[in-house]
């Protein structure tokens, strides 16, 4: 089976520490994984800011990449969730069709649901705080969204379950959205950073030490918002916890 | 680059306790609505069911519009058509001067703010009583309802006593000792349950929306836990009903479904206390029903929004909304707030309301709550992809994403970008988290690795 | 005035015009039988449990031998003034006689009888027989008559049974259905129940 990896620009940029992480477990795994170099960003961040218009060409070069692997895996949800759910209507309007939308997928759910992985070496003795992104939760299905009556699942939670030593917790309004939102946090501020110390108070309520999450945009967001308001949690990403060990 | 709504919410936030109130009674509702779905086995399915009968009776509209209001007048009801707001409020004002009322008394309807009827009746010397207690708290206050469902949760119990005291409906009432709190809400649900059903003895006529018409039979139905429509319906003897034209249903079973996710929805309740079935005038009574379109036949010829027309008004995606319940109704510009209230904004008058279309970080919460399954936040995403057409697009934010688009555009470039992006950690850390930079405004700069993953990939694959 | 009427009518064939140019697509009416509501296996107790809980209303159940007139003076000893025109209850005020509506809000209880309960909410289907339906509304109480075979599940059965009754509608255009007290929560979220209506509602089930 053959992985393109695809490592959003802002994890790229900013955690390079959650693509090495990415690339090792899937590696362990036994699966032949690429890193096609000229990948930059799929273009939700100008989407989101009403400019998909400007995302239209990423959207193509993310296609011409990506479309030769088997599967596409990305430690970042959100942008998962946007090539497959924004890309092929995006691409259509060019009379395109899209190649690499349906390949793509979220590392959780990649493991979870095509690995289907019931065992790890990994070990992280600490208490976590489980942060449910709202793109996971609402586009993804990595957690059965609150708001609906359907059976209750957590795929992150079923795979970090598989760490020794680990504790983990979920926070009160387990999937209330922490504010980033892109775009959102600069244009929105006072709401945006009032969401992050809300979700942060909820998360430290649990005792956990770390608060992890499949979205390291959420996650930047919140430790930004912690550090300017002398919160002392700590943040890792589930790949790091998953692939401690390796 | 803030936006009205921005602006708004950061001054609402300043007041810390007020906020937080805010935000917890709202997001109760969202818990008691969120036990009312689990527990329905068949909960999904009635949404399903909702949003399908919903689409088919839109997209049929002008059918049932037809059999509805044929029905009604074979029951006895005088149906009126309006295309607008103006017209509609002469229609209102032609019934109650050509039956010399000088007091009408209201239940609630969110058609009447749309189109300002108070306002109008008013200046022609009528006195309009809203009877829906917040409603009522909102008038007396003269302030506009921050919800559409629970208008006044907002105002709080010492502000309303100090109302009811300074217009002196506390001494209307001598039957009841006065409680430890003066502010007592029993007490002054109590005051003002007086105060109303003298409204209701005095008026010449009671107004009411419609929660749903029923076009195989003519019903009106309308829904309420406090009674007042019917109150208001049953001691004056004209009732005139103010309906949306998407207020339509095909049939008493169609009903049924909306009967069960109404309230379910709406408050966290497995009903409202009353829903009344009005198919004609009372004995020696007059009954009038206004069909308002006021932009909503427009609204269906929208590719992107016409499914807002299968909204019932339930309020869930604002109880829901995180955005709705840290800024309040009063951050946003149209007087419905929230994901619908955004939408609805934009449908009615887009470039009043785009300073609205900011105040949704696209959780989607929304979307899986609404019981009618309309897409609010892709519709907000799609208005966003709009602002720039209708030259309301932020500059900033434009230029932000155009520099995006060059870096990204550019492999080369990006990855020059990356190698000199640690350089920014070494930037006085007064400019990173100046002003200038809203990200610093909430958060505290993040840290550049001394390397890329673009930098670092080159050794793992190495090594590999 | 023949103006207007002229400039309505143009309203009306607007409004319809727009619609039928507007649908792009149009959408087929789901079928609803497929939608199962919930049931209960014992829809009384469960109808019981709702009444007087979350509807917040009393419920007294009669067995044999027992007198309504005295039930509902139980219920409320207190009570001077009684409003009902159902055959067998004793009451001071007739609502099918009253020509002034208002002089109902002076009523003590109002007594009714139901002729569907719904037990996934409490609902209890009150069609108009009487005259004045403010008997329905505005007395300081209510009693409302049901009988256990008239107990349904939920709003779907309902339904139904309005549907297919000739019955309901016939004498009157109005029917309601009530569950429980009247009831707000408009100032700070604070239930209190007696906000227009009534104030207080017990249910007598009867076989």
């Amino acid at each position: 089976m053959k992985i393109g990896l695809f490592i959003p620009c802002y994890v790229d940029a900013l955690y390079p520490e959650v693509g090495v992480s990415t690339f090792k477990l899937l590696r362990s795994l036994g699966l032949d994984v690429d890193y096609p170099e000229k990948q930059t960003c799929c273009g939700q961040p100008m989407g989101n800011a009403g400019f998909e218009r400007m995302a239209e060409p990423l959207a193509e070069k993310f296609d011409t990449l990506f479309s030769g692997y088997d599967y596409v895996v990305a430690p970042s949800a959100s942008c998962a969730a946007y090539v497959r759910f924004f890309h092929p209507n995006m691409m259509e309007k060019a009379g395109h069709t899209c190649q690499a939308a349906g390949k793509t997928m979220d590392l959780v759910e990649f493991l979870h649901d095509v690995l289907q992985v019931k065992s790890l070496p990994a070990r992280f003795p600490h208490r976590v705080s489980v942060h449910n992104s709202c793109h996971g939760v609402r586009e993804l299905g990595l957690s059965s969204p609150s708001e609906r009556n359907v059976p209750r699942f957590n795929k992150i939670i079923d795979l970090l379950r598989l760490v020794k030593g680990i504790e983990v917790m979920e926070p009160e309004r387990p999937d209330e959205c922490c504010g980033f939102g892109g775009m959102f946090a600069v244009e929105e501020t006072a709401v945006s950073a009032r969401m992050g110390l809300d979700k942060l108070r909820r998360h430290m309520a649990t005792g956990a030490e770390y608060i992890t999450g499949p979205d390291s945009s959420c996650l930047m967001h919140m430790q930004g918002v912690a550090r300017k308001q002398g919160l002392d949690i700590k943040f890792i990403h589930v790949a790091q916890i998953l692939s401690s060990g390796l | 680059m803030s936006t009205s709504h921005a602006k708004q919410a950061e001054a609402y936030l300043q007041n810390d306790a007020v906020a937080t109130r805010h935000d917890a009674t709202f997001y109760g509702v969202r818990q008691k609505r969120d036990k009312m779905a689990q527990a329905l086995p068949e909960w999904e399915q009635l949404r399903d069911a909702a949003s399908q009968i919903k689409k088919h009776t839109v997209t049929h509209l002008a059918d049932y519009l037809e059999q509805f209001a044929a029905r009604a007048e074979a029951n006895g009801v005088h149906v009126h058509w309006a295309k607008d707001a103006d017209e509609y409020n002469a229609i209102v004002l032609d019934i109650l001067s050509s039956h010399g009322v000088k007091k009408v008394v209201k239940s609630k309807s969110m058609l009447t703010e749309e189109c300002h009827l108070n306002q109008h009746l008013e200046a022609q010397g009528i006195d309009v009583v809203e009877t829906d207690l917040g409603e009522r708290i909102l008038q007396l206050m003269h302030l506009a309802p921050s919800h559409i469902v629970m208008p006044a949760l907002h105002v709080h119990r010492e502000e309303i006593g100090d109302c009811f005291r300074r217009l002196g409906l506390m001494d209307e009432v001598k039957d009841v000792p006065v409680p430890e709190d003066p502010n007592d809400p029993t007490c002054l649900t109590y005051v003002a349950r007086m105060h109303l059903r003298r409204q209701f003895a005095e008026a010449g006529a009671g107004m009411t929306g419609a929660n749903f018409g029923v076009a195989e039979t003519g019903d009106v139905v309308v829904c309420t836990n406090e009674g007042n429509a019917d109150m208001s319906t049953s001691i004056p003897c004209l009732h005139i009903v103010s309906m949306g034209i998407e207020k339509l249903v095909p049939d008493l079973s169609s009903l049924a479904v909306f009967q069960r996710l109404l309230a379910r929805c709406g408050t966290g309740q497995e009903t409202t206390v009353y829903t009344s079935h009005f198919r004609g005038p009372r004995p020696g009574g007059e009954m009038h029903i206004v069909l308002v379109d006021n932009g909503r036949s427009t609204i269906l010829a929208d590719s992107e929004h016409w499914q807002t027309l299968k909204c019932m008004r339930c309020g869930a995606c604002m109880n829901t909304c995180p955005v709705y319940r840290r800024s309040a109704g009063y951050s946003y510009s149209y007087f419905i707030p929230g994901p619908i209230g955004i939408n609805l904004g934009m449908l009615r008058d887009a470039a009043a309301h785009s300073g609205n279309v900011s105040a949704c970080s696209l959780c989607m919460s929304c979307d899986q709550v609404c019981p009618v399954q309309v897409d609010l936040s892709q519709q907000i995403y799609r208005w966003r992809q709009r602002l720039e057409a209708i030259g309301q697009a932020n500059a900033m934010k434009k230029l932000m994403s155009q520099g995006m688009t060059i870096l990204f555009n550019h492999p080369a470039l990006y990855t020059a970008t990356l190698r000199l992006s640690p350089a920014a950690n070494w930037l006085p850390s007064a400019l990173m988290n100046s002003a200038l930079n809203p990200w610093a405004r909430g958060h505290q700069m993040m840290k550049f690795p001394k390397k890329s993953f673009h930098a670092l990939w080159n050794e793992l694959s190495k090594k590999s | 005035m023949e103006r207007t009427q002229q400039e309505i009518m143009n309203s009306k064939d607007k409004i319809l015009a727009a619609l039928r140019q507007n649908v792009r697509e149009t959408y087929d009416m789901p079928e609803l039988d497929a939608l199962e509501g919930i049931s209960y296996p014992d829809p009384v107790a469960q109808f019981i449990q709702k009444t007087t809980t979350t509807a917040g209303a009393r419920l007294i159940e009669m067995h044999a031998g027992d007198d309504v007139n005295s039930l509902i003076r139980q219920a409320y000893p207190e009570a001077r003034l009684l409003a009902s025109n159902v055959p067998g209850v004793e009451a001071q005020m007739n609502p099918d006689t009253v020509s002034d509506a208002r002089e109902l809000m002076q009523v003590d209880v109002g007594i009714l009888q139901g002729h569907i309960g719904v037990a996934e909410n409490a609902c209890i289907w009150i069609p108009q027989t009487m005259r004045q339906k403010a008997v329905c509304f505005a007395p300081q109480q209510l009693v409302i008559l049901l009988r256990r075979e008239d107990i349904v599940s939920n709003m779907h059965q309902a339904y139904e049974r309005i549907r297919l009754s000739s019955e309901y509608f016939r004498d009157y255009p109005f029917g309601t259905f009530i569950s429980g007290p009247s009831k707000t929560a408009d100032i700070e979220s604070a239930l209190v129940y007696g906000a227009q209506a009534a104030r207080a509602v017990t249910v007598i089930l009867s076989d």
